[in-house]
């Protein structure tokens, strides 16, 4: 019987052609939103590897034409840190998690090129502050202070792509077109390893990551630093305010916002959530009217066929099997436009389309397979059912 | 020794067809036996109920009152699975505007009735099919679609798909009616030689007289009524 329908509806190609193409470009609406959904999920549902819940984020202003010095920096991090409820303070560059402002760049390691690299600065307490595990090594420390190189962390998937599966810890890399008289601080000594990171937002893949030790005489051209504070659990706004009186107190002309990360991370989730949920809105309402349009392209085609359907029950078939038949019918025609939408999708992993990994193109192309076959046989149950219960000796004396 | 029992007998068949406001008597008080191996035809004016008793005959419908039996068996309490199972497999239909599949070949079109048959594999479908239409002499047409076809080549691919299914009756409605006298003349011509060759029972409802009379009998209709 597949045999049949299978013959049946090739030979039927060119009415069918409509609904095979609708079944289509469903499938690759589907797919779409399904591989940009798996995907949100896939990475929502990883660790950060960090823990951003009681960490505030200090953006301090020297003032207009006012530079920091480190001493006066270094006495507003001890006060701040002095404060009751403050665990720990570190100092860092501005792309802090959440916030949109990045800062990247390529690195290499004997003719081994890193993807696109996060780079940060961070001091001897960030990985404290940040409640960052080390999977190798160890985090900087004063003792770097003597290092001929500049001591940096690198990421688990930084790790991966320059030194593989080999070892990590005191290796030297650098710039991925390095100076012709490298300076030392342009010269990266791994000290340790950490787990991927997702600083971006909650939606976001891991991307490779650096953290370049602060060095001592960095911050003396700077006019704005960035802090990162952990504090004891319902810490609110008292110690906020507290917080900015303490650095307006070191010096008279600098300014302080405090930002809980965790608003920061709320807020730039929704710049993915929007689009997230906005494009699936139109794929449902697309769907619907694909829904309808094959309900009524069935509905149409059985009054059409209504003396084939009393011949085949001349023939010996049941009302039931009348029913199964153009439940199968649409079946078949469903896989003709899902095949075809198979072979479009299954480009995306094989071009490595969007850099995504293969894993949601594929969960994406079963899932939008199965809503496909499950709209299709929703909209053929009833005009079938219908068909089942035609009267065969009505139907043929129809003609 | 006891006699086989007749292929077909309906026995005070009523059909009436009963909408809101009205009420139609299709069929009253018909008594009709028809023995294995009978040519019948059925003859009366149009509206006297002669297709509705062919579908009654075919198992197609169901009568209002009265007991239709096949091969002796009363079939009115059958389900609708049991039925179609006897009209698979003892009776073949024809019909006057062919009801052939115009997207399905001409070989696929008489393989039709086999593919409800269960345990049926696909090559012997197409053995009986190719048989089917050397009967009715259309072997070299199999891959030809019926839109390719004359009309008394269609109506021969019809009886072919009615054969191929090896049925004990085939019920033929108006066979000739959509045919010039010529094709109409080769359609019986054959449905005869089906009859007198292989045994196979025919009950043909028809207009002309002079096609009714080549049968072994005529029994006529009017008003729903049997009239002779």
């Amino acid at each position: 019987m597949l045999r049949h329908l299978f013959t049946l509806i090739w030979n039927r190609k060119r009415a069918n052609l409509l609904l095979i193409s609708e079944i289509f470009f469903s499938f690759v609406v589907l797919f779409g939103v399904g591989a940009v959904l798996i995907t949100t999920a896939k990475n929502y549902l990883a660790p950060h590897g960090f823990n951003y819940e009681q960490v505030w984020r200090l953006h301090v202003r020297a003032g207009q034409g006012q530079k920091m010095p480190r001493a006066e920096l270094d006495d507003v991090l001890r006060q701040v840190k002095a404060l009751p409820g403050v665990r720990t303070v570190a100092l860092t560059s501005g792309n802090v998690p959440f916030v949109f402002n990045t800062n990247n760049s390529v690195f290499g390691y004997k003719g081994k090129k890193s993807p696109v690299t996060n780079v940060y600065d961070a001091d001897d307490h960030y990985a404290e502050t940040m409640q960052m595990p080390l999977r190798e090594g160890r985090w900087f420390q004063s003792a770097d202070d003597g290092s001929n190189h500049r001591p940096v962390v690198i990421s688990q998937d930084l790790r991966q792509s320059l030194f593989g599966n080999g070892p990590a810890l005191g290796k030297i890399f650098t710039w991925d077109t390095p100076d012709p008289n490298p300076k030392a601080q342009d010269e990266f000594l791994v000290t340790g390893v950490v787990d991927p990171v997702r600083m971006e937002s909650d939606f976001s893949a891991p991307i490779p990551s650096v953290w370049l030790r602060l060095l001592p005489y960095d911050t003396t051209h700077w006019e704005t630093a960035n802090v990162l504070v952990r504090v004891a659990p319902g810490a609110g706004g008292v110690l906020q305010e507290k917080i900015a009186r303490t650095v307006a107190g070191v010096t008279r002309q600098w300014t302080t916002e405090v930002r809980v990360m965790n608003d920061d991370r709320l807020h730039r989730r929704m710049y993915t959530l929007v689009p997230v949920v906005g494009l699936s809105i139109i794929g449902l309402f697309l769907i619907i009217n694909v829904a309808l349009g094959l309900f009524g392209v069935l509905w149409y085609n059985i009054s059409q066929r209504r003396a084939e359907i009393g011949l085949r029950r001349a023939m010996g078939a049941t009302g039931a099997g009348i029913g199964w038949q153009f439940l199968g019918e649409m079946m078949v025609v469903t896989t003709f436009g899902v095949v075809l939408g198979i072979l479009l999708a299954v480009q995306f992993p094989l071009l490595n389309a969007f850099d995504l990994p293969v894993q949601p193109y594929l969960l994406a192309i079963a899932a939008a397979a199965g809503a496909v076959y499950g709209i299709t046989a929703l909209c053929a149950w009833q005009p079938s059912r219908l068909a089942a219960a035609i009267q065969p000796a009505v139907a043929l004396r129809e003609e | 020794m006891t006699s086989a029992p007749p292929v077909l007998r309906l026995t005070n068949i009523e059909k009436i067809y009963q909408t809101k406001t009205i009420e139609t008597v299709a069929l009253n008080s018909v008594n009709l036996t028809v023995n294995r191996g009978e040519f019948v035809s059925i003859m009366g004016p149009s509206g006297c109920g002669k297709s509705t008793l062919l579908s009654l005959m075919g198992l197609l419908d169901e009568p209002t009152s009265g007991t239709i039996e096949v091969d002796g068996r009363a079939v009115t309490s059958y389900s609708d699975k049991e039925l179609a199972g006897l009209r698979n497999l003892k009776i073949g239909f024809v019909f006057q505007s062919y009801h052939l599949i115009n997207d399905l070949s001409v070989v696929d079109n008489v393989e039709l009735p086999l593919l409800y048959r269960r345990g049926m594999g696909s090559k012997e479908r197409r053995q009986r099919a190719i048989a089917a239409l050397d009967k009715v002499g259309l072997s070299a047409r199999t891959g030809h679609f019926p839109s390719q076809l004359s009309g008394g080549q269609r109506q021969r691919v019809a009886i072919a798909r009615a054969l191929a299914g090896g049925p004990e009756i085939i019920l033929a409605d108006e066979p000739t009616g959509n045919l010039d006298s010529v094709m109409g003349e080769e359609i019986i011509e054959l449905l005869l030689e089906l009859n007198r060759e292989q045994g196979v029972t025919i009950v043909m409802v028809t207009h002309d007289l002079q096609q009714a009379l080549k049968t072994q009998r005529v029994v006529r209709f009017f008003d729903g009524s049997q009239v002779g």
